[in-house]
C-alpha cells in the first residue's frame, strides 16, 4: 500500500512526520500549483467549489507517481464537503485509476466500529508495535501543533520585526528544512528549535502594526494556494495577523464535538449573531469577527470559495456586525478565475482604509 | 513645482500636473491598448518639451498597471485605484459620502464618512456596464461613443434590458433591436440597466448617502448618469476632471508622502520617453510554487523583476515594498 493525501496547509509535514515515524510507504503530491489546479478543474464539476478541485489535482499528482491509496478525512456534513470522497471516488475511478480510498468520516456519522475499521486498514500496513504506533501518532500531533505554534507566531511577529521579512525567510526555512527530514524525531526537534527561533526575532513591540484576523472557510484560510498566499502578502506588508482556524484546531474541534464541548468560546461568540448550526464553518466565522472586534484588531477579511453555501450566509450577517462592532470587513472570494491584480487592489484599500481609519479615530480623542 | 500624478488602467492611461495648490495644470488621456509602458512613454515624450525634470517634485502611480509603470519611471508611491480615486474625491468635495467610479474594466463604490474611507466594493464576476461594454455597444450601433450619452436622453420610452450579464445583455438588445424598437430606446434602457446592475451587485448593502461623486470614464455618459439620479432618487454629481480622478488622486498622495518624509523624488527624469521599455515573463522554476516573473527591461537591462513571492528577484535590482508604504 502505498498512501498518498491531498494537502491542506502544512499538514502534509505532519502526515510526513507520522507515515515515516509508522515506517509506512507514502507520496506526498507537490505542494499546490497552478499545474494542480488546472488538473483538478479539467476533471471536476465546473460548479465545485475550489478545494474539490484542488484536492482531485493532489490525488492525480500522487497517483501518478505511484500512490495507489488515497486518505483523507470526510465530514459527511451538511455542506459540499460532505459529498466530496463519494464524488471523488467516482472520477478517479472513471479516469482509469485504480485506487482505494480511505474516509476518515466523523464517529457521529459512521460509528466507532467502522472509523476504527478503517483505521486499521492503514494501522495494519505497519510492522511497528501498537504502544510504538499510539506514540506515532502522539509525535505527529505534536508536530501539527508546533508547525500551527510556528506560523500563528511568525503571522504575529511580522508587524513588528526589526528586519522586515525576517519572520517569513523563518517560517519558509523551517517548512523546508522538516520536509527534507526523513528521521521524524529529528524533524520534531528540528521544529522545535524553529518555535524557539522565531519567538527571539528582534521586534520592536512599540510599533503599532496593523492587526487583522483572516477568517472564513477552513480549506481557503488554511491553504495558501487558494488564498493566493494572503498571509504572505500581509507578512510583506507588516501587518499582524491572526488566525484561529488550524489544522491543530480543527482536530481538536473534531474530537470534542463527539461530546460537545468544541470550540466554546467561538460558538458563544457567535450566539448574538447566528445561533444555529448552518453547515461548514460559518457560525465560527461570525464568532470570530465578534471576537476580533472584542480584542479591538483593527480589522478582519473573510476568504471563501466560490459557491461556499455557509459563508454566503455568513457574508450577509458580517455587515450588520461591522456596523454594529465597529469592525471593517472585507469579503474575498475565490476560484480558479481569482485575478490576482483585483485581489491585490483590494487588500491593498483595505489596509489603506483601515490605517486612515486609525489615524481619524485617533486624532478625534 | 509639480506634483505628477500617472493612472494606467487597462483601457486609458492618464497623465496629469498639479501644481502647487492642488490645480491641475495638464492633463493627458492615452489610450492604453494593452501596451502600458509605450502609454505612458508617449505621455511623457509630450510634457517633455514643456516642462523641466527638475520642476516636477513628485510622482505618484496607480492603476493596474502601476507597478510596471512604477519600474519604468520612478515612482514615489505605488497607490491601488480605490485609495487614489477616494482621495481625489475628498479634494474635489470635502462632503462627499459616496463615490460612484465605473472605469474601462471596474467599477467601485466608495462610501466615505467625515473625510474617510469606511467602505468600498469593487464589481467581482462580470465587467457589463464598465467601459469597455459600453465602448463595444456604441461600436456595434455604430454611435460614436462621445454620442452614446446623448441618444439615451433621446429616448421616450427606455426598452427593458437584462443587465446580469455582460454577453446577455448584448443578445438581449440584439434581440429588442430585431423587434424593431427604436435605437434610442434600446440606448435608453441600455444605460437604466447598467445601473441596476451596478446597484444590486457592487454597491449591493452600501449606504448610499448625498453627496453622491460620479467619476471614471463612463461618468461622460450621460445616460447612465441621469439613469443613476432617477434610480437613487438623489443629485449625482461628476465632477470637473472625472476623467481623470485617479492620475489626481496618485498626484496628492505621493505629494503627501515626500512633504511628510522630506524626501526627494525618485523620478528618473522625462528622458524616459527616449528610452526603449520592453518586458518579458518567465516561469521560475525554483520551488513548486512556480511563479510567473516578469522582467522589466530599460534598454536591453534589466531594471526590475516583480511576480516572484519569494523575492529571489525581487530584491536583486530594486525593491517595489518602499514605495508601497
Amino acid at each position: 500500500m502505498r498512501i498518498t493525501i491531498p494537502h491542506l496547509g502544512n499538514v502534509y509535514l505532519a502526515v510526513k512526520i507520522l507515515f515515516d515515524s509508522l515506517g509506512l510507504d507514502y507520496v506526498i503530491p507537490p505542494l499546490n500549483s497552478r499545474e494542480a489546479l488546472s488538473l483538478g478543474s479539467k476533471y471536476s464539476p465546473e460548479e465545485i467549489c475550489l478545494p474539490f478541485k484542488l484536492m482531485v489535482g493532489n490525488y492525480i499528482a500522487g497517483v501518478e507517481s505511484g500512490a495507489d491509496t488515497v486518505l483523507l478525512v470526510g465530514s459527511c456534513g451538511p455542506c459540499r464537503f460532505g459529498e466530496y470522497p463519494e464524488l471523488q471516488i467516482r472520477i478517479m475511478k472513471q479516469l482509469g485509476y485504480d485506487v482505494d480510498f480511505i474516509v476518515l468520516d466523523p464517529v457521529q456519522s459512521i460509528g466507532l466500529n467502522e472509523l476504527f475499521k478503517r483505521i486499521r486498514k492503514v494501522g495494519l500496513e505497519s510492522g511497528k508495535s501498537a504502544l510504538s504506533k499510539i506514540g506515532s501518532v502522539f509525535l505527529a500531533y505534536n508536530a501539527m501543533r508546533l508547525i500551527d505554534e510556528i506560523e500563528a507566531s511568525a503571522h504575529a511577529i511580522a508587524g513588528y520585526e526589526t528586519n522586515p521579512g525576517e519572520a517569513k525567510n523563518l517560517l519558509s526555512s523551517c517548512k523546508k528544512e522538516v520536509f527534507s527530514c526523513s528521521d521524524p524525531v529529528k524533524a520534531v526537534k528540528i521544529l522545535n528549535q524553529y518555535r524557539n527561533r522565531i519567538k527571539t526575532i528582534p521586534a520592536d513591540y512599540s510599533k503599532k502594526p496593523l492587526k487583522i484576523a483572516v477568517m472564513g472557510e477552513i480549506y481557503t484560510v488554511i491553504e495558501p494556494f487558494s488564498n493566493l498566499y494572503i498571509e504572505d502578502i500581509l507578512m510583506d506588508m507588516g501587518v499582524s495577523t491572526v488566525r484561529r482556524l488550524t489544522p491543530t484546531w480543527w482536530l481538536k474541534d473534531m474530537l470534542l464535538k463527539t461530546i460537545n464541548l468544541n470550540s466554546r468560546e467561538l460558538l458563544k461568540a457567535s450566539n448574538e449573531f447566528l445561533p444555529l448550526y448552518i453547515g461548514g464553518h460559518a457560525r465560527e466565522c461570525i464568532g470570530e469577527a465578534v471576537l476580533a472586534a472584542k480584542e479591538q484588531m483593527d480589522g478582519a477579511i473573510q476568504i471563501f470559495p466560490m459557491g461556499c453555501m455557509p459563508e454566503i450566509v455568513s457574508k450577509s450577517i458580517l455587515p450588520s456586525i461591522a456596523q454594529k462592532k465597529k469592525l471593517p470587513v472585507l469579503s474575498l472570494v475565490v476560484d480558479e478565475m481569482t485575478g490576482e491584480a483585483g485581489y491585490l487592489t483590494r487588500i491593498e484599500a483595505f489596509l489603506d482604509l483601515l490605517e486612515r481609519r486609525r489615524e481619524h479615530v485617533c486624532t478625534r480623542c | 513645482m509639480y506634483a505628477l500624478g500617472v493612472d494606467v488602467g487597462s483601457v486609458s492611461t492618464n497623465i496629469v500636473l498639479l501644481d502647487n495648490s492642488g490645480n491641475v495644470v495638464e492633463k493627458l488621456y492615452i489610450r492604453t491598448k494593452g501596451r502600458p509602458m509605450e502609454a505612458v512613454r508617449s505621455g511623457l515624450a509630450v510634457l517633455k518639451d514643456k516642462y523641466d525634470d527638475r520642476q516636477i517634485q513628485s510622482v505618484g502611480v496607480t492603476g493596474s498597471g502601476r507597478m510596471i509603470t512604477s519600474i519604468q519611471i520612478g515612482a514615489d508611491i505605488v497607490k491601488n485605484e480605490i485609495t487614489a480615486h477616494a482621495v481625489a474625491a475628498i479634494q474635489a468635495d470635502p462632503e462627499v459620502k459616496t463615490v460612484i467610479e465605473i472605469g474601462g474594466q471596474d467599477s467601485k463604490i466608495i462610501i466615505i464618512r467625515d473625510g474617510v474611507v469606511t467602505d468600498f466594493a469593487m464589481n467581482t464576476v462580470c465587467a457589463a456596464g464598465t467601459g469597455s461594454f459600453l465602448d463595444r455597444q456604441a461600436e456595434r450601433l455604430e454611435i460614436p461613443i462621445e454620442e452614446f450619452g446623448d441618444h439615451a436622453l433621446k429616448a421616450a420610452v427606455p426598452v427593458r434590458i437584462a443587465g446580469r450579464c455582460a454577453v446577455f445583455a448584448e443578445s438581449d438588445m440584439i434581440h429588442k433591436q430585431q423587434l424593431g424598437y427604436a435605437t434610442c430606446d434600446i440606448i435608453g434602457g441600455l444605460c437604466e440597466a447598467l445601473v441596476r446592475n451596478y446597484l444590486s451587485n457592487v454597491a449591493k448593502g452600501k449606504e448610499l448617502l448625498p453627496k453622491v461623486l460620479f467619476q471614471g470614464g463612463v461618468a461622460a455618459n450621460k445616460g447612465i448618469h441621469r439613469a443613476f439620479e432617477n434610480e437613487l432618487q438623489l443629485p449625482v454629481h461628476v465632477p470637473p476632471h472625472y476623467d481623470v480622478m485617479g492620475a489626481i488622486g496618485a498626484a496628492i498622495l505621493a505629494r503627501e508622502k515626500l512633504e511628510r518624509e522630506k524626501k526627494k523624488t525618485m523620478f528618473k527624469g522625462f528622458s524616459v520617453s527616449d528610452a526603449e521599455f520592453k518586458s518579458r515573463s518567465f516561469i521560475c522554476g525554483g520551488c513548486p510554487n512556480r511563479c510567473e516573473v516578469v522582467c522589466v527591461l530599460e534598454n536591453q537591462k534589466a531594471i526590475g523583476y516583480f511576480g516572484d513571492r519569494c523575492g529571489k528577484y525581487n530584491n536583486r535590482s530594486f525593491s517595489p515594498p518602499a514605495a508601497y508604504v
